[in-house]
């Protein structure tokens, strides 16, 4: 897997700025319950266009009481999760698209959003949800994961993933079982593929853009005659769009801190998966050591039948006889390595903007050192 | 943006006005959110090649007393126009609302939009089929706003609300007194990034702009703070040259930005800078650790049974595959070993960060 994008059909994904802004209210809105919805737009020459977006239906949830318990959250946003794969929802979407055929917007799905906080999306959830459009929809869809944690630190944080190849053929056959991983080389690094995104304006917008920020006065402007007049003035001006000053503030602890709890997570449940596993290997090796002592019994049964001459009982018959512990799907693992993956690089991410961030702050506060 | 447009408010229906009661005149207030815009502006580019301007249905949330109105969503409706009559496709605004609806409960119909600022006979029909009792916004005004999409012009922004007035019978359908109110647009703490990396693509010629990284908008960000802070710093030494004018409100700004700078002892700073940048190390490092360690449990657990034969029949290798397995558990608990360490290296780490920040905060 050299180039994990050369056998894909789509080589890049360009989101429109309408497409980027609607996902980011509805993720904003709805947060901290995931935002799913539906992505419109067209294939271009292994170019994935996305031009328009709309978001699924909210899930009826129960009314929200006062005693929030955790096990409710975990339900709504569980089902919210969920939403893209619901048979309503399909329907939702067929009627959507019907209805945005009429007023010339490109009427092809080509995937599906979701909106995530601080990397925490590789699960089986995700995982379903894009087997299920890259499998019946049509071939050429995308993910884009847009992630309102990291997005609030800073710089704008939206992936388009695909499920490889490699994991369709072997999701589809549902086995997860350590013998077929050893066979096919599988590994948890080739679950997802990344595709490069850019974001793409329209003329118009473009032109609407340079307008925005209302043109600066030409002629040459009055002081103002004391502080509270520069305040109001409507010719101060605004902090620009871009760059967002917002990367430069320091504080990264919050960010870090859920980081390291979410990987905590993610340790026990490896943890508990390698525990399931381990016993599982444990009755195996039980089993089988039942087995190998049962066919010796055999053996030395019939070893004794041939010394009388008489008839040799089958040997095979342990078959019936002992069951062999299912082993469990690894999915599960997999996923959870590739999910740590994601994490450590997060962190890493954070780290290198700070620490040059607070070098910065340091040999401000205390020049000649 | 016609922001330097002046108004005229006039006494205008506010919803239900109890009989007796004064009519209302506080400002009414439109805020636009930017989705709102793009979503028009790319309506616009979309309209058949015959048509001269195409309108849509705006949806929003309003203020209890009706005077604050914000557009959050829109959505196109296809109408025909000829010099004669205008054909809006009723049933589709119908079914596109119900779901919408289905999928933002919060919002509701405030009103519609045209993309061309010319107010006609039929805005004032299609003004009155928004406003009207039943479907439409009744008994509040319905807000009409104009985005002019005409090439080579500026973008031109208008909203109004509507009066009826007094004609014939025959002709209140399709008159009605357009009342202009002032608008902003507004955005977000959640949006800011989004329009960042959207007014970034703004100077490029290909339009587009790849999602950038963290480091490189930091990049970015100290050029422009670099790039203002000369300029301050060049008109501050013109001033003490008594080249350039100089301004004691600007002067009195500068001052109270400066005494924002902290004033804390070297060695503070020094044994602060040093505890901080070491737990951000820290936990970047056993996060890498971890990731290794999870890397290398999943390998131990698929190539440990590798070194059997492969495809042996299952009766006959069965004793030799027993062992194979026995050989990939003892593999697997070393590799589990190792990573428990790990583990519980990067809680205590983790921990310890956690405390020595609280300290600090």
């Amino acid at each position: 897997m050299a180039d994990p994008l050369k056998n894909s059909p789509i080589k890049a994904v360009q989101v429109e700025a309408l497409v980027l802004l609607k996902i980011i209210k509805h993720s904003s809105t709805t947060f901290p319950t995931p935002a799913t919805g539906s992505l419109v737009g067209m294939d271009v020459n292994g170019t994935l266009e996305i031009t328009n977006t709309f978001s699924f239906p909210a899930i009826d949830a129960p009314a929200q009481d006062n005693n929030n318990n955790n096990n409710h959250q975990d339900n709504t946003s569980s089902l919210a999760a969920a939403a893209p794969r619901a048979k309503a929802n399909v329907a939702y979407q067929n009627e959507m698209i019907k209805f945005l055929r009429e007023v010339n917007v490109d009427a092809n799905n080509v995937g599906w959003y979701m909106s995530t906080n601080m990397g925490n999306f590789i699960n089986l959830n995700t995982i379903e949800n894009q087997f299920f459009y890259q499998k019946e929809m049509n071939e050429r869809t995308v993910a884009l994961i847009h992630d309102v944690g990291r997005s609030s630190q800073g710089a704008l944080s939206l992936r388009a993933f695909r499920l490889s190849p490699a994991f369709m053929a072997a999701y589809k056959e549902s086995k997860f079982t350590t013998e077929n991983l050893q066979k096919s080389g599988f590994r948890y690094q080739d679950i997802l593929v990344e595709l490069p995104l850019v974001i793409h304006n329209s003329h118009l917008l473009t032109s609407y853009l340079h307008q925005l920020p209302s043109s600066i006065p030409k002629e040459e402007l009055d002081f103002p005659p004391n502080i509270a007049a520069l305040q109001v003035d409507p010719n101060t001006p605004h902090p620009p769009l871009f760059p967002n000053y917002d990367s430069l503030d320091l504080s990264i602890d919050p960010y870090l801190e859920k980081t390291c709890s979410l990987l905590l997570e993610s340790i026990d449940n490896h943890h508990t998966e390698l525990n399931n596993h381990q016993y599982y290997q444990r009755s195996l090796a039980r089993e089988q050591a039942k087995i190998t002592a049962w066919q010796q019994k055999r053996k030395a049964e019939n070893a004794a039948r041939a010394a009388s001459k008489q008839t040799l009982l089958p040997e095979d018959e342990w078959q019936r006889l002992f069951k062999l512990p299912q082993e469990h799907s690894r999915l599960e693992v997999l996923l959870n390595s590739r999910q740590v993956e994601q994490y450590a690089r997060q962190v890493d991410g954070f780290t290198a903007s700070v620490s040059s961030k607070m070098f910065a702050v340091k040999s401000n506060l205390l020049p000649g050192e | 943006m016609a922001e330097q447009d002046s108004f005229l408010h006039l006494a205008r229906p506010l919803g239900p006005v109890p009989v007796g009661a004064q009519p209302s005149t506080a400002p009414l207030n439109v805020a636009i959110q930017p989705q709102a815009i793009f979503s028009i502006l790319d309506h616009s580019l979309r309209r058949p090649a015959d048509q001269e301007r195409v309108i849509g249905t705006l949806l929003g949330t309003r203020s209890e007393d009706g005077t604050e109105i914000e557009i959050r969503n829109c959505y196109a409706v296809p109408h025909t126009e000829t010099a004669e009559q205008v054909e809006v496709d009723m049933d589709y605004q119908k079914q596109m609302l119900a779901l919408h609806l289905r999928a933002n409960p919060r919002e509701v119909l405030v009103g519609w939009y045209a993309t061309s600022s010319e107010l006609n006979t039929f805005s004032a029909l299609i003004q009155n089929f928004y406003g009207q009792q039943g479907d439409g916004t009744w008994p509040h005004p319905a807000v009409h706003l104009t985005v002019s999409t005409i090439p080579g012009q500026e973008i031109e922004s208008r909203t109004y609300i509507s009066a009826p007035i007094g004609v014939t019978a025959e002709r209140a359908a399709d008159s009605c007194l357009f009342i202009p109110v002032p608008h902003e647009l507004k955005y977000g703490e959640a949006e800011k990034s989004g329009l960042e990396i959207i007014a970034s693509a703004k100077d490029r010629e290909d339009r587009s702009q790849p999602i950038i990284t963290d480091l490189e908008a930091l990049e970015r960000a100290i050029e422009h703070v670099l790039d203002m802070l000369t300029r301050v710093s060049n008109y501050v030494n013109e001033v003490l040259d008594e080249e350039a004018t100089p301004s004691s409100a600007l002067g009195q700004f500068l001052m109270n930005a400066l005494s924002l700078a902290p004033k804390v002892d070297a060695a503070d700073i020094e044994r602060d800078f040093n505890n901080h940048i070491q737990d951000v190390l820290v936990v970047s490092y056993l996060a890498n650790t971890i990731r290794t360690q999870i890397d290398l449990s999943n390998r131990l657990a698929t190539a440990a049974l590798t070194m059997g034969t492969g495809d042996v029949p299952a009766a006959d290798g069965l004793t030799s595959g027993g062992n194979n397995r026995e050989d990939g558990e003892n593999n697997n608990r070393g590799g589990r070993g190792g990573r428990g360490g790990g583990r519980g290296g990067g809680r205590g780490g983790g921990y310890k960060g956690r405390q020595q920040r609280e300290q600090e905060a």
